[in-house]
């Protein structure tokens, strides 16, 4: 009895040290998804949000991307092909999306970060989903490129990819993940 | 007396029906149910819902359908399969109909789809859905299936198609019909 219980103690005293350690020490793939999920989160803004609130999110969106920034977005029958070269451009778009729009929802789905050889650069490939007003507005494959800048993982640059055409990427093939998914 | 025996036996036939005669056996199978239930719609037969107007008028918006993991397990896609196609991951997928396969040259003109300059009937296309798309021909590259919806009623330009990597299609779609259409969709 004396034996199973201490082998118990052991093995959760295992499982908190590996979580401490994960929480204490991620690893870039989790720093960087942690990231892509709060730059979702600070992008999209609901039209009930007051005027500070808008101005703090749209401020505080500079600091996930490098200053020379690169956009070069495609998509067919959307936006058409826009090319956006600085951290302010970025900030500019932000600034006229919430003047225009009621409300923008932006989710980043199936992320599968691929840290290059240099250690120093990091590729995520992932979907995002955009909803205007409710309705989806952009359904598209991007890459989007980190830098570690001073410790920080920034945004070095973010590319379409065109889901059918002989240029695309998937990184680890084939993944078995889905539950209830959506078909457009 | 006569109403406590009623009374029991009551109770007796409500705890049959709700957690049967023996409710350990019952929690086992419902554990049982369950894990079959989550490996057929993971591993089986993917449930999706269908969003967007490029399937119609084969498939309706948002209805529900399913994805035939297996079906690719023991041969290619074959022409005129409905296939679901894999972004970056699986929780958003495009839905297509594979038209031409690897090495086949197929070409748009005035809305009909010539394969390797023959004429492919599309008996699915309705006669109230007419187009006039016109696209150059192409090569399918190896290990790619050219891959379209079924609504050439879009602008050619808004309609996502094109060449698609024969390992981002997840499988079949398949049911030939959607069900659980909402009523917003049919309107």
């Amino acid at each position: 009895m004396e034996k199973s219980i201490r082998i118990i103690t052991i093995a959760v005293v295992v499982a908190v040290g590996i979580l401490a350690w994960r929480y204490f020490f991620p690893s870039p793939e989790r720093v960087i998804k942690s990231n892509l999920a709060d730059l979702a989160e600070t992008v999209s803004f609901e039209g009930d949000e007051g005027n500070i609130s808008r101005a703090l999110s749209v401020d505080s969106v500079g600091g996930y991307f490098t200053q020379d920034v690169e956009l070069e977005i495609d998509v067919r029958g959307y936006i058409g092909r826009q090319s956006i070269n600085s951290r302010t451009e970025i900030r500019q778009g932000l600034l006229a999306a919430h003047a225009n729009l009621k409300n923008l929802r932006i989710e980043f789905l199936d992320i599968h970060v691929e840290l290059q050889p240099d250690g120093e650069t990091a590729v995520a490939n992932l979907t995002v989903d955009a909803f205007i007003n409710g309705e989806r507005a952009m359904l598209q494959e991007v890459n989007f490129t980190f830098k570690k800048v001073e410790g920080k993982w920034l945004i070095s640059k973010i590319a379409t990819v065109k889901t059918l055409s002989l240029l695309d990427w998937l990184p680890h093939g084939e993944r078995l993940v889905s539950s209830f998914g959506s078909a457009a | 007396m006569a109403k406590d025996t009623n009374g029991s036996t009551l109770l007796r036939w409500l705890q049959i029906i709700t957690i049967g005669r023996n409710p350990a056996f019952t929690l086992v199978r419902i554990l049982f149910l369950v894990a079959g239930v989550w490996l057929v719609y993971k591993f089986v037969a993917v449930p999706i819902k269908v969003q967007g107007p490029s399937m119609l008028p084969t498939y309706a918006d948002n209805g529900v359908n399913f994805v035939n993991r297996l079906a690719y397990r023991w041969h290619d896609p074959r022409r005129y399969d409905v296939v679901a196609i894999a972004h970056s991951g699986e929780h958003r997928l495009l839905m297509k109909r594979v038209l031409a396969l690897p090495g086949e040259t197929i070409e748009f003109r005035n809305g009909k789809v010539f394969i390797n300059d023959e004429l492919l009937p599309e008996p699915y296309l309705t006669p109230g859905f007419p187009t006039s798309w016109t696209i150059a021909p192409q090569t399918v590259a190896p290990g790619h299936y050219y891959v379209v919806g079924d609504n050439r009623t879009m602008p050619e330009e808004l309609h996502v198609k094109g060449q698609a990597q024969r390992r981002r299609i997840i499988g079949k779609v398949l049911l030939w019909k959607n069900l659980f259409v909402s009523s917003r969709s049919r309107s």
